[in-house]
Formats: C-alpha cells, sequence, structure tokens
C-alpha cells in the first residue's frame, strides 16, 4: 500500500507542476465543472441509460402489440398479465425457466460441494503434491467453454448424454474459480481457531460443517450467486448440446421467440415479457444477496 | 509451529479432490486434446476422420475470411474494452464523490453484471430495430439513417454497444472497491491544493487503481472475444456480410452449420492460444504491479 501512495504522490506531484502555479484560477473552473449537484444530474443521467433498455423491455411487456415507435409511446399498457401468461403458458417460458432453475440449482450445489472438499483438502491437508492438484485445478482457467465445446459435444454425443440435464451441468461442476476463492476465505481463517480445532480431536467432516462452513457462510453465499448468474446466462451450450424444446433453457428460449418476432409471427411484446422474466431471477437474487456478492468479489481479486 | 495443516489422511485427501479433479480432467482437459488432435484430421459428420496434418492451420493462414475475422475480433474487442473502461470509470467516479444515495446509485449501475446478454441482445434488438425502434426516430432525427440490418458498420456498433452497456456492472463493481482503498488523506491534499475533481481522478486514483485495472482489461478482453456471443448470434448472427463475425461465431458456425470438426478444432486451437496469451500477459502483470496493490 505505501508504494501505491508513494506512486500516487509522484504522479499528483508532477499532475500539480503540470498545472503550473496559478491554480488559483483551475480551482475555480473544475469545482464549478462538477459541483455537488452537477454530480447528482451526471449520475441520474447515466444511470438513466444504463436502466433505459430494461424500463423499455418492462413497458412494452405490458402492451397490447409492443409497437413502440416514438418515446411518447412508453407508456404501460394494460395487456401485462395476457403478455406474461401466453409467454409462460403458451410460448413454454414456464418449461424453458424450470429447466434453466433446475440447471443452475445443479450446477450451483454441485459446485458449492465439489469446491468446498477441494479447498479442505488443499488448505488442511498435509500431503503431497497438493499444490500440483491445485495448479492442476487453476489451469482450467485456460479452457472455457467457448475453446472447447466443439469437441465437448462430441464427447456428450459419445457418452450419450446429449440433450440431457447431465450435459449442461456436469461439465461445469469443477470450478477453478470458486475453489481459488474458497481458499483464499479459507487461508484468512486465524490459525488458532484450526489448531483449537485440533486439540479437540476434531475430525474432517465435523470441522468443516461445524467450523468451516459457519465461518464462510458470508463467502458460501457470494460464490453461490456468482455462480447462479454464470449458470443461469448461459447462452452458447444449451444452444449446441440441447436440441429439444422439452428440454431447452430460458436463454435459448428467448432465441426461439426472436426467430418467430423477426418472421412476423410474434408480438414484440412477447418477446420483452419473455425477456424480463429470464432477467428476473439472477438480477433478484444479485439485488437480495448484494453484501455478500461484493465482499466475494473483494476476495477474488486478491 | 502454527500451522493450517492439520490432516495428514492421504487417502481423504485423494478423496477430497477427486471430484474436482475427474471432473476437470475429463470434461475440461481431455476435450481440449481432443480438439487439438481432431484438429489435425479432416473430420464431419458421416465421415472417417482422415488425418490431414497441418492441412487446417495451413489453410486457416491462408484463408482471407479467416483473416477478416481475425481483424474484427480484435477491432470489436478494443472497441468494448476501451468503452466499458471508459464508461465505467467515470461512473465510478461519480458514484464515489456524490454526496447522498449512493447505495442506490451504485445498485443501478451495477445490476448489469446479472443481465443475461440474451436478454440484453433482444432488448437492444428492439430499441433500435430499423422499422419498429423506438430510439430509432430520435436517432434519425439527428441525421443517421438507421440500416443496421444491411449496413456492416452500425451492426458493429450495435454489437458493441449492447456488449459494452451488460459489462458496465461488473467493472463497475471492483473500480469501487478499488477507489474506496485510495488513502482519503491523498484527496484532502489534492483538495487543499486546489487539484480539481477530474484532474484528480486522472492524476490520484487511476494511477492508485492501476492493479484493478490491469486485471479488467484482460476480463473485458476475455469478455469481448468469447462472452458476446448471444449478442451476436441475436442481434447480427455474424452479418451484414460477415461485418460482425467475429472468432467466436465464426467457430460456431464452422462446427454446427458447415459440420467441418477438424477446421473448427484448428479454429478452437487458435481460441485457445488467445486466452492463454492474455492468461500470460494478466499474471506477468500481476506480479509486476502487486507492489502498488497489496
Amino acid at each position: 500500500m505505501t508504494g501505491a501512495i508513494q506512486y500516487a504522490k509522484r504522479r499528483f506531484e508532477s499532475a500539480r507542476a503540470a498545472l503550473g502555479r496559478g491554480a488559483g484560477t483551475e480551482t475555480t473552473e473544475s469545482t464549478a465543472d462538477l459541483g455537488a449537484a452537477g454530480v447528482h444530474v451526471q449520475l441520474w443521467l447515466l444511470a438513466g441509460l444504463v436502466l433505459f433498455p430494461i424500463l423499455v423491455a418492462v413497458v412494452v411487456s405490458t402492451k397490447q402489440q409492443g409497437i413502440v415507435t416514438s418515446l411518447p409511446d412508453l407508456l404501460p399498457g394494460t395487456y401485462a398479465v395476457e403478455n406474461y401468461r401466453e409467454a409462460i403458458v403458451d410460448y413454454g417460458f414456464a418449461r424453458f425457466m424450470w429447466n434453466s432453475l433446475l440447471m443452475s440449482v445443479v450446477v450451483v450445489v454441485g459446485k458449492l460441494v465439489v469446491s468446498v472438499l477441494a479447498a479442505v483438502a488443499i488448505v488442511y491437508y498435509r500431503v503431497p503434491y497438493k499444490d500440483l492438484v491445485f495448479l492442476f485445478v487453476l489451469f482450467t482457467l485456460l479452457l472455457p467453454v467457448p475453446v472447447r465445446f466443439v469437441p465437448l459435444f462430441q464427447l456428450m454425443n459419445d457418452l450419450g448424454w446429449s440433450n440431457s440435464l447431465l450435459a449442461i451441468t456436469v461439465p461445469y461442476i469443477a470450478s477453478a474459480t470458486t475453489v481459488f476463492i474458497l481458499r483464499q476465505h479459507f487461508l484468512s481463517i486465524p490459525t488458532s481457531i484450526v489448531e483449537t480445532a485440533k486439540l479437540d480431536g476434531v475430525g474432517p467432516l465435523k470441522f468443516t460443517l461445524r467450523v468451516l462452513v459457519p465461518m464462510s457462510r458470508g463467502v458460501l453465499v457470494g460464490v453461490s450467486i456468482i455462480m447462479f448468474v454464470y449458470a443461469w446466462n448461459q447462452y452458447l451450450w444449451p444452444l449446441v448440446i440441447i436440441d429439444s424444446e422439452a428440454n431447452q433453457v430460458a436463454q435459448v428460449g428467448l432465441q426461439l421467440l426472436q426467430g418467430d418476432v423477426q418472421g412476423g409471427q410474434l408480438s414484440w411484446s412477447l418477446v420483452m415479457a419473455g425477456s424480463v422474466l429470464t432477467l428476473l431471477p439472477p438480477l433478484a437474487l444479485m439485488i437480495l444477496f448484494r453484501k455478500p456478492l461484493l465482499e466475494t468479489f473483494a476476495i477474488q481479486q486478491k | 509451529m502454527s500451522t493450517r495443516e492439520i490432516f495428514d489422511g492421504r487417502l481423504e485427501a485423494a478423496l477430497l479432490l477427486a471430484p474436482t479433479a475427474i471432473v476437470s480432467a475429463v470434461f475440461l482437459y481431455y476435450p481440449t486434446a481432443l480438439a487439438f488432435r481432431t484438429s489435425f484430421f479432416e473430420s464431419g459428420f458421416g465421415r472417417a476422420p482422415e488425418f490431414v496434418g497441418l492441412e487446417n492451420y495451413v489453410s486457416l493462414l491462408g484463408n482471407p475470411e479467416y483473416h477478416s475475422s481475425v481483424l474484427i475480433s480484435v477491432v470489436f474487442a478494443a472497441i468494448v474494452v476501451v468503452g466499458v473502461i471508459a464508461v465505467s470509470l467515470y461512473l465510478t467516479f461519480l458514484i464515489h464523490e456524490v454526496d447522498a444515495g449512493q447505495g442506490w446509485y451504485l445498485i443501478s449501475v451495477i445490476w448489469p453484471y446479472a443481465l443475461p446478454p440474451a436478454v440484453g441482445a433482444l432488448v437492444f434488438l428492439f430499441m433500435v430495430h430499423p422499422t419498429l425502434g423506438v430510439l430509432t426516430g430520435p436517432i434519425e432525427a439527428l441525421g443517421i439513417e438507421l440500416d443496421w440490418f444491411n449496413d456492416g458498420p452500425q451492426a458493429f456498433v450495435v454489437v458493441a454497444l449492447a456488449a459494452i452497456w451488460k459489462q458496465i456492472g461488473y467493472n463497475v463493481i471492483f473500480m469501487i472497491a478499488a477507489m474506496k482503498n485510495v488513502p482519503d488523506a491523498l484527496t484532502e491534499t489534492a483538495e487543499i491544493d486546489g487539484v480539481g475533481r477530474l484532474r484528480r481522478l486522472v492524476s490520484v486514483y487511476v494511477p492508485i487503481m492501476t492493479p484493478t485495472l490491469f486485471f479488467l482489461v484482460i476480463i473485458d478482453t476475455i469478455y469481448a472475444f468469447f462472452g458476446t456471443f448471444a449478442f451476436v448470434d441475436l442481434l447480427t448472427s455474424g452479418g451484414p456480410s460477415n461485418a460482425t463475425n467475429v472468432l467466436i461465431f465464426d467457430l460456431y458456425r464452422e462446427a454446427f452449420s458447415f459440420f467441418n470438426f477438424g477446421t473448427a478444432s484448428a479454429k478452437s486451437v487458435v481460441l485457445f492460444l488467445v486466452v492463454a496469451v492474455l492468461m500470460a500477459v494478466q499474471f506477468r502483470l500481476t506480479e509486476e504491479y502487486s507492489y502498488y496493490g497489496a
């Protein structure tokens, strides 16, 4: 941290030199350009821009046709119930959302259990080669889905898993990110607590469930949200490996709607209803658990 | 001596590591090895794979369409990364400076972290649809004829804007944490010395945030190359005339429209090299700059 401060001070000195001795005039000018009210105004504008597309989606999803060709048309309509009912029942979103939920929950629970076990071995066991295994896991960061979805597709065909829940969950269960975050967190738990557990003769299972899990609630919630958002938002892999509508996830369900609306057989208000539905689960979880989520991100970067 | 390594059962440790290690080996390493192997074969549905050596790579080297796909991806990544970092940095700075309502402002700009790319793509498709879009009228009133179903550069801009929008949330999450770590004393000194706000952002905050910014540049580059497939697929399908045919979409088409698994595998290997280089750069930068961040 001291290094950072010194570095910043140096940069800061040179900036001041650049400003010259007449700093007085600079001050009035630059404080005027961004007063307290100015900050609010800019934030309203920019945050408004970030929110705008989704507000459009929500408004359009309540209209009859979804033809909104000008800004004054952006008044909510009265067809919300019909549109959402139609998207859920007639266009299969009940099914798509259920499949997405199933996929995401299986991935989250699977990753969590498997990664906790691995992190416990890596942090709390004195055994040879465990660092090699950790490296082996970390190196999978080099192998994201886009790099291997073609051979993975062939592998799934060989295993006979195509078009199944197994295909969209099992390949996601190993997680370098989760193991890494959990390891970082475990390393921050004071050794005194660990040694007390040892003196009490607590076994690994009891130690994990009685000591580690209670001390890691925030991180476990945080990584669960990260993994849920990741799994729920998967698009490419389900698109490739799931070929029946009955097993399809919400993201690809949207792609099916897109084809229909471009062909003119479907109203945009329905597509927007489907979009809002697909956005809701990850968004709700993120907002509800934003505190542990942000704390977990802080660990990830260390 | 104090230690965390309180257990020593080898079998137990192996059992604990086994699920992660086995899934990594079978579903991550093995398919990657398979991609390397298949890249030396001519292979597709209903054909016996035929060994062709380096031919797939050689034909990529001489393929102008692939070259343009590489170029498009690089330009796309550059625009997305610069756009995301610039917008997010300024938004983070405003939230850092605001005197009230910080929590609300923060949530209203970090929420796109949760946004599914497919949803983002469809909302953009609707907003700037050449005939129906709610923003089409206002944009055309500015004298720009919206025709991105046929106009390559316009399509490129639409996909890039959608991709930037989605990535703002993730960036602000990391930037706000880094900016909060700037010591108050520095801000105060700067204020006393009459350094204006924007100047403070550029000369005081950005240098201290360098490690975070490097981290985000790499993450955003990887995102631009690999995380934007849904935007391309739903907005433009790589068109018009391949103007948005980024590498990941090109690979998808090679494998699942043309079923050339050999060529597709060679393209996968190229993408793997892209990730590897980016990760290596990140690793080096992290080492070099950990001095400032720790």
